[in-house]
């Protein structure tokens, strides 16, 4: 359904309904749009606004999840556009976080080779010379999507996903990539694994991540990942 | 405190209460009974606060042997309970002694059938919840379901039993032929004039590969534009349409982030409905637009 817009943190968005507690606000502007996004994350958290349960952000939107149903769009409008005044400045977590991975524990290089027709060093190479923004975390618990893959990376989905995806794999699907941090079933091609444990049951938040942040990719030997993960190289 | 005993486990048995919320933006989905009004009545029964952890059982129950005397109460779909081989009533509470089995069959109507007893269960409580969130392995118990000769606990309650009864007039009556009111989703756009009629003019049937992720419907495939669509928030409720043309239902334990046009949402207040359909039972849809 569609709803109006709303002059959040000086910028336009554009509100839809996605349930009757829940809405998705979309950027009406151009630009740093994912960084946008992540600052009215931001502020939206830092305000603890009573009325709002949670907020989702994703690559082209955030959700607004509310407590109670919503039942006049104008009253929450005001509401929103009070607590989050024009410019007001919020610190976006943007730490650059060194990512250990093992490509020698990739699946898919052979596909990945064949379809960018680059060996695997050069891949490599191209891979880990960029920073990666968290762009947002779900389908499953911790998996964490990236943004800012090259687009001489951009490798399609497998035809037919694999039912177990080792927890710390890192993989590209279609143009973008990013890392399954517990184990789960999924169809991108794993181009190697990460030691690193992002998502912790024990702690709380349980991921240590933060939307915004930048991942920045290292490569280390199986030797290497064994001794970090702690799991024995015979599995 | 009280413990029991599971002798048989059924067809797919966790520990469930009212969800956890606040960690969406983690990919971690609400999980939670999948039909709130039956699990908060069966707490109710017992004299538990709200939000307390049950048992919810899933098209057959199995059996389960008490180890001391509890209090407790069967709500949701009526899978025959019997006592010692003795039939007990739905919605009501009553006692059992120590050394009974309790014996749930396969369900009549609906689908999911809730165990409440009286006191305070014992389970893992993970991110503020004690529901069993299996796919991720956490929660309830163990982070799994129940399997045979798994033993819960609980601390018993001082109250003194009371009996308990849902008035009848209020006991729900779960069909096998649905009508559920939906509203317009974001992508709902997205479907032709063909797909739309495609969907809402339909009976579509629910698929055996449904679970607490989400409701899978069988039937003629329903026509989208095929255009890409960017992984975006998704919710409870919010019906999806894959590339195959089957809509899929999201339910309590579904994903937090969906990649597939979202054609419209099933009320809340029908939700428990979508929580108590089987494979088999036929769904149509209504779509009703407030204002």
């Amino acid at each position: 359904m569609e709803l109006q817009s709303l002059l959040l943190n000086n910028k336009s968005w554009h509100v839809r309904t996605l349930g009757e507690k829940a809405w998705l606000l979309e950027p009406e502007f151009d630009g740093e749009v994912l960084a946008e996004i992540h600052k009215l994350h931001a502020l939206f958290e830092k305000h603890e606004i009573p009325e709002i349960s949670e907020t989702v952000p994703a690559y082209r939107s955030i959700a607004i999840i509310f407590k109670e149903e919503l039942k006049d769009f104008g009253y929450v409008a005001e509401l929103l556009e009070k607590q989050i005044k024009p410019s007001e400045n919020v610190e976006v977590m943007s730490r650059v976080i060194e990512v250990p991975v093992c490509y020698d524990l990739g699946l898919d290089w052979e596909e990945v080779s064949s379809h960018t027709g680059l060996q695997k060093q050069k891949l490599i190479k191209a891979f880990e010379s960029a920073e990666y923004p968290v762009a947002m975390m779900g389908f499953l618990p911790g998996f964490i999507f990236l943004d800012g893959l090259d687009a001489s990376l951009s490798v399609p989905r497998r035809s037919s996903p694999r039912t177990k995806i080792s927890s710390g794999s890192v993989g590209i699907g279609g143009s973008q990539t990013g890392i399954y941090s517990i184990e789960s079933p999924g169809g991108w091609n794993i181009i190697g694994r990460t030691p690193h444990s992002f998502f912790d049951l024990q702690s709380e938040p349980p991921m240590k991540l933060n939307p915004g942040d930048r991942l920045q990719f290292k490569g280390i030997s199986k030797d290497e990942f064994f001794k970090l993960s702690g799991e024995s190289g015979d599995g | 405190m009280g413990s029991l005993k599971i002798i048989d486990a059924g067809l797919f048995t966790s520990i469930q209460d009212a969800g956890r919320t606040g960690y969406r933006k983690y990919g971690i989905p609400y999980s939670g009974a999948a039909d709130p009004k039956a699990y908060e009545e069966a707490n109710r029964l017992v004299g538990n606060q709200a939000g307390s952890p049950v048992i919810e059982f899933t098209l057959q129950g199995g059996r389960i042997r008490f180890n001391s005397r509890a209090v407790i109460a069967l709500t949701g779909a009526d899978m025959s309970p019997v006592l010692n081989g003795s039939a007990v009533i739905m919605y009501g509470s009553f006692l059992v002694k120590e050394g009974d089995e309790l014996k749930l069959q396969f369900a009549k109507r609906g689908c999911r059938t809730y165990l409440a007893i009286a006191g305070e269960l014992k389970a893992d409580k993970v991110f503020g919840s004690y529901s069993t969130f299996g796919k991720a392995g956490f929660g309830g118990y163990k982070g799994r379901n129940l399997k045979a000769g798994d033993e819960l606990s609980w601390t018993e309650t001082t109250k003194q039993f009371s009996e308990l009864k849902t008035p009848v007039e209020e006991i729900p009556y779960y069909s096998s032929k649905l009508k559920l009111k939906l509203m317009k989703g974001p992508e709902w756009n997205w479907l032709s004039e063909e797909g739309g009629r495609q969907f809402l003019d339909q009976e579509f049937k629910v698929s055996s590969s449904s679970d607490r992720m989400g409701v899978r419907l069988e039937g003629t495939k329903v026509k989208a534009l095929e255009r890409q669509m960017i992984s975006s928030p998704v919710i409870p409720g919010i019906i999806q349409l894959p590339g195959n043309g089957e809509p899929i239902i999201l339910m309590n334990d579904g994903q937090t982030i969906g990649g597939y046009p979202r054609i419209a949402k099933v009320y809340d207040s029908e939700l428990w409905r979508v929580g108590q359909v089987k494979p088999g039972d036929t769904i149509r849809f209504e779509m009703k637009e407030s204002t």
